[in-house]
């Protein structure tokens, strides 16, 4: 007899979860009471036991499939056994709210939460929620849904007390960027207090409610064992975006040959040409320059402007160039369509767009795949130097240091000239080490003579 | 005020409508000299004479029906039925001929007539000597019904009933008769039919009941007290009329009903309640309402299979925290 | 007997008689509908058991009650007004043919239970004597009736009591289709008096005079505080148990001879013959009393129906 293993109701604001991950695959078996999959809701965190023994005979909604409460997620059974009715079930359940989030590469900002609008659906898909009259009166009364409230009831009837315990959430205003944020983040608007005008809550407001919970989480977490005496250890919850991350730079290494060059340009030239474009008012920055330096340099290497699949070497001819962007939750790595096609100042202009898309959580999902290599500059954090991950399936980055006057020798004597040092992380599996030096000193010499690049 | 027992108040409040109004008589079975089995009727024949109180044949179709008869022809008879299962053999004279005289004829007729006896469990009577069958009465116009659970009741419940020009069946509860209440001792004190009495107030579940399940509904609503539930306790006192504004006030207040009785649940008076409370203030209801009554068979005659088939105090405190899903 | 009773009895015979078959043409041209059972044949019980009786007597009458109403004093036009079910019925059109009852005259309800008036009627002869009054109430029912515990229960009561009434049962040999000799072992009912220690005396249906002296001497002992009588008057229904009754049960014959003697012809006869009444007084009586009779027909026709907005009203007396 086949068993369908549902999305749980866990906790009583739950009306949908989202599958983080499957530990048994399609046509693996599980065992009742061993973990089955991994689940998210907007309040925790939570690895779920298989509902049975038996075969997984099959994953309705894949990872990061966004799921209403009570819906069928995947069927246990025996081999061969007819679950045809049930999958049906499952189809009639709602098929629009079922999406599975595709797993755009370097795109976790993208993950398409469910719209709100397929929220209140999904609250009806219950269905089976019964209000007494009392209930339904004292509902009225007080203005709320009483399809809203909590049931305590027998088989899920709201009565008179749960509807008088009941605190409706007001009405909730956001700006449509802090209702996308908090749709990333899985912040319950209702929990947001606003401090835009009348009370609106603005991106701000969403950045904190996201640090609250994680502190929140921390105190929650707490935990004393093992911790010296009076402190304590604290497990903060990952957030959707941090797991992905986690994931792909896992993967990166754990795929990819990894290894670095490390070159140290002087900017003494760079400066100059932004001098140059100064007095024409036009503005444009070291990073502006490293990376058209790059997509120039990637045009001579096309070995390193390219991925490895499953076919072969995949080589573009045509460069989208990567730039990680730091933001509040974490990182996105938009990239720069045709960046090889470009002027410096136009690279200038659309690297500004999307860091500025980045920072305001407005980039789409097309700004955000497709890239050939990555250039990331932490210069303004002041390092001097580090080194950084290849996003796959990439074959290159550039990490781009600080500029610091540095004492250097030019025609055997000591001067002080602006350097900043490049590091390039490449995969070994595409490109060798002497291609890289030589890719890497190209790049080198195109930021120290931009004229080379004419 | 006197302490007196139920039996001694219906029978004082005789004495005294018979020494108020000649016409008043008193005929029954047994009723004469012995004063009745239970005593409600003893003394009034040494008291009033032999023709105000005297016994009859056992023939209750001829008593009934005499008594309308007389009632009709300017007498207020009040007859009494030695169990009120008796009310079975004189069925026609009672539905057919009492309840629908008045009506039938136009209006014409007056029919002061009382019939009243006692009813229940508790004595070891068995099938034909212990039921409740007051529902039946409630069922068919033409009759008030009474049911009075204390001896204050009994006593201005009666007086209004024999002062009536409408035909009442009075109800007694055997197990009551030997009970001491405060009764009011004017001799004009009257109980008005269709006018219920708050038992007992409270703001979680109302329990209706009448006669002896009035008390076991007390002794319900002080164990849910203790459990911090507030049943209010509500006795109509007369199912004809029903005083329904009661009950749907008190619903409309607590959202919860329970009705008990030691009629029979199926189609007894408790469903009535709870349908006509349903249809006037369903939306004031956040449970259904529960009716408690004597179980689908004959009652048994061994104590413990009659206290079975009746509802216990444990029943109703069950059924209260039912209708609050406790 | 004096004249103007004779009078009395045989213009109330007529009466009834013209109130019965008027009741039956309007039946069959469908102006009135319900259960109908008619008395003709069994006019003289009526007429002459209440040509004594004032309003202060009472009666319980039948099924087969207009006979016993319009002998006790109800008014044609208000008595067919009932049958046909208008507002200006003795009964506000509730009542029928098998309720009907002029309650302010001493009836105190036809009833269309069989026996179920005999405990009612018993129960006004307690009250009679209990109030000290010089007053009887007559019984009527049937042969049919004496065979429930009713006719039992009450018959019993009153003799202990030696209670004013006259148990008077209308013989007529059929209870519907059933005749006496299938539900009765007794030849006559009158028999079953010596059971409850009072008089059982037979009265013939058909003959005023002789249903008149055992009537009176009935009437006398109850009103002497003697005790009741179970007065048996022999008779016979000329139609059928209703108005649609096919008879199959019973010989159309034996219905001519009874018709060959019947009580009206043979009273109004006697009248003439013993100077009680001259043929043109016998013939204005029949006169005059079929026009009152279409009087009360053009009456009925013409009162309204009862109004449905005092359908609930007179359930209980209001005051």
């Amino acid at each position: 007899m086949a068993v369908k293993v549902i999305m749980p109701k866990q906790g009583l604001q739950m009306t949908e979860g989202t599958i983080t991950g499957w530990l048994v695959e399609e046509g693996g078996s599980c065992t009742e009471g061993t973990p089955l999959f991994e689940m998210e809701t907007d309040k925790l965190t939570i690895t779920m036991d298989a509902p049975a023994t038996g075969t997984l005979l099959k994953i309705i909604h894949g990872v990061d499939a966004v799921v209403p409460i009570t819906h069928t997620i995947a069927i246990i059974g025996e081999p061969g056994e007819d679950i045809a009715a049930l999958l049906a079930e499952a189809e009639a359940q709602n098929p629009a709210a079922a999406s599975t989030a595709s797993a755009a590469p370097a795109a976790p900002a993208a993950a398409p939460a469910a719209p709100a609008a397929q929220a209140a659906p999904a609250k009806e898909q219950e269905g089976k929620k019964f209000a007494t009259p009392r209930a339904k009166m004292r509902a009225e009364e007080k203005s709320v849904n009483v399809m809203d409230v909590p049931a305590s009831g027998p088989d899920n009837l709201v009565i008179e007390r749960d509807v008088l315990a009941y605190e409706p959430a007001p009405a909730v205003k956001a700006t449509p960027l802090a209702k996308k944020i908090a749709e990333i983040e899985n912040v319950d608007l209702s929990e947001v207090k606003g401090t835009g005008s009348h009370g609106k809550i603005v991106k701000n407001d969403i950045l904190s409610a996201v640090a609250a919970r994680i502190a929140a989480a921390q105190t929650v977490k707490a935990k004393e064992d093992g911790a010296p005496a009076g402190r304590t250890k604290r497990v903060v919850p990952m957030t959707k975006m941090r797991k992905i991350i986690a994931e792909r730079m896992v993967a990166s290494l754990q795929t990819e040959a990894q290894l670095q060059h490390v070159v140290r340009c002087d900017m003494t030239n760079a400066a100059a040409l932004r001098e140059v474009y100064k007095k024409k008012n036009k503005k444009i920055s070291y990073n502006d320059i490293v990376l058209y330096a790059t997509s120039r340099a990637l045009m001579d290497f096309p070995m390193m402007n390219a991925s490895i699949t499953d076919e072969g070497i995949e080589m573009h001819d045509y460069v989208n160039l990567g730039m990680a962007v730091a933001i509040d939750t974490g990182l996105v790595v938009p990239n720069i369509k045709d960046a090889d096609m470009m002027r410096i100042d136009e690279i200038g202009v659309v690297a500004k767009e999307l860091a500025d898309k980045a920072k305001n959580n407005t980039l789409g999902l097309a700004e955000m795949s497709g890239g050939t290599f990555t250039v990331s500059n932490l210069g303004m954090f002041g390092l001097d130097q580090f080194t950084a991950i290849i996003n796959p399936p990439e074959s290159g980055i550039l990490a781009v240091g600080a500029i610091t006057k540095t004492p250097v020798v030019v025609n055997d004597q000591i001067v002080i000239r602006p350097m900043m040092s490049v590091t390039l992380s490449y995969d070994h599996r595409i490109v060798d080490g002497a291609p890289a030096a030589e890719f890497l000193r190209r790049v080198k010499e195109y930021i120290e003579e931009p004229t080379l690049m004419l | 005020m006197s302490r007196k027992t139920y039996a001694m108040a219906i029978r004082d409040v005789l004495a005294s409508e018979m020494k108020r109004d000649e016409k008043v008589y008193v005929m029954g079975e047994d009723v004469q000299k012995l004063g009745g089995i239970f005593g409600c009727t003893r003394g009034l024949a040494d008291e009033f004479g032999d023709d105000r109180c005297f016994n009859t044949p056992i023939s209750e179709q001829l008593m009934i029906g005499a008594g309308l008869g007389s009632a009709c022809s300017g007498m207020r008879p009040v007859v009494e039925l030695m169990y009120m299962d008796f009310t079975f053999v004189a069925m026609d004279q009672i539905l057919n001929q009492v309840a629908k005289t008045r009506y039938v004829f136009g209006g014409k007729a007056r029919i002061p007539l009382v019939i009243r006896g006692q009813q229940g469990i508790g004595r070891g009577n068995a099938a034909t000597h212990s039921q409740s069958v007051e529902s039946i009465f409630m069922h068919f116009p033409g009759i008030k019904v009474a049911c009075p659970a204390t001896g204050e009741d009994a006593a201005g419940l009666l007086r209004t009933a024999i002062r009536d020009d409408n035909p009442v069946m009075f109800f007694e509860h055997k197990g009551l008769y030997a009970t001491k209440f405060e009764v009011p001792d004017d001799p004009d004190f009257c109980i008005p039919f269709g006018k219920a009495r708050i038992a007992k107030a409270g703001t979680d579940v109302t329990i209706v009941a009448n006669l002896l399940y009035v008390h076991r509904a007390l002794e319900a609503a002080a164990i849910l007290e203790k459990e911090g539930i507030s049943a209010e306790v509500i006795d109509p006192r007369t199912l004809v009329p029903f005083d329904y504004d009661a009950v749907e006030e008190s619903v409309k207040k607590t959202g919860r009903l329970v009705v008990v009785h030691e009629a029979h649940k199926t189609a007894g008076w408790g469903r009535e309640v709870a349908a006509e409370i349903s249809e006037r203030c369903f939306r004031y209801l956040d449970a259904a309402p529960i009716t408690l009554g004597t179980k689908a068979c004959p009652l048994p005659f061994a104590l413990n299979l009659e206290e079975a088939a009746v509802p216990s105090v444990a029943d109703i405190v069950a059924a209260a925290k039912a209708t609050l899903y406790k | 007997m004096d004249r103007e009773r004779a009078l009395w009895i045989y213009t109330t015979m007529n009466k009834i008689r013209a109130f019965e078959e008027k009741s039956y043409k309007f039946f069959e041209e469908n102006k009135l509908r319900g259960s109908v059972h008619l008395y003709t044949g069994e006019e003289a019980c009526a007429a002459t058991v209440c040509s004594t009786l004032t309003d202060d007597d009472y009666i319980t009458s039948t099924h087969r009650g207009h006979g016993h109403c319009i002998a006790k004093g109800a008014e044609l036009d208000k008595a067919l007004a009932e049958l046909m079910g208008r507002a200006t019925g003795y009964c506000k059109g509730r009542s029928g043919s098998m309720h009907i009852a002029d309650f302010s005259k001493g009836n105190l309800g036809a009833n269309a239970i069989v026996g179920g008036g005999i405990p009612i009627a018993t129960g006004a002869g307690l009250s009679i004597k209990m109030l000290k009054k010089t007053n009887v109430c007559v019984c009527f029912f049937g042969d049919g009736a004496s065979n429930e515990g009713t006719f039992h229960e009450s018959i019993n009561f009153a003799a202990i009591h030696k209670l004013p009434v006259i148990f008077v049962c209308e013989n007529n040999g059929f209870g519907i289709s059933v005749p006496l000799e299938q539900s009765t072992a007794v030849e006559d009912i009158a028999d079953r008096a010596v059971g409850y220690g009072i008089p059982g005396v037979i009265a013939d249906g058909y003959d005023v005079l002789d249903l008149d002296e055992k009537f009176l001497a009935a009437k006398e002992r109850a009103l002497k505080g003697e005790g009741p009588t179970l007065l048996e008057v022999k008779t016979y229904r000329y139609r059928g148990h209703w108005t649609g009754d096919p008879e199959t049960y019973r010989d159309r014959a034996v219905t001519e001879e009874w018709k060959a003697k019947d009580a009206i012809v043979r009273f109004g006869n006697y009248m003439v013959e013993n100077g009680l009444a001259t043929q043109e007084e016998i013939d204005k009586i029949q006169a005059d009393v079929n026009e009152e009779m279409d009087k009360a027909a053009e009456f009925a026709l013409n009162s309204p129906l009862p109004d449905p907005a005092h359908l609930m009203d007179d359930v209980f007396f209001e005051g």
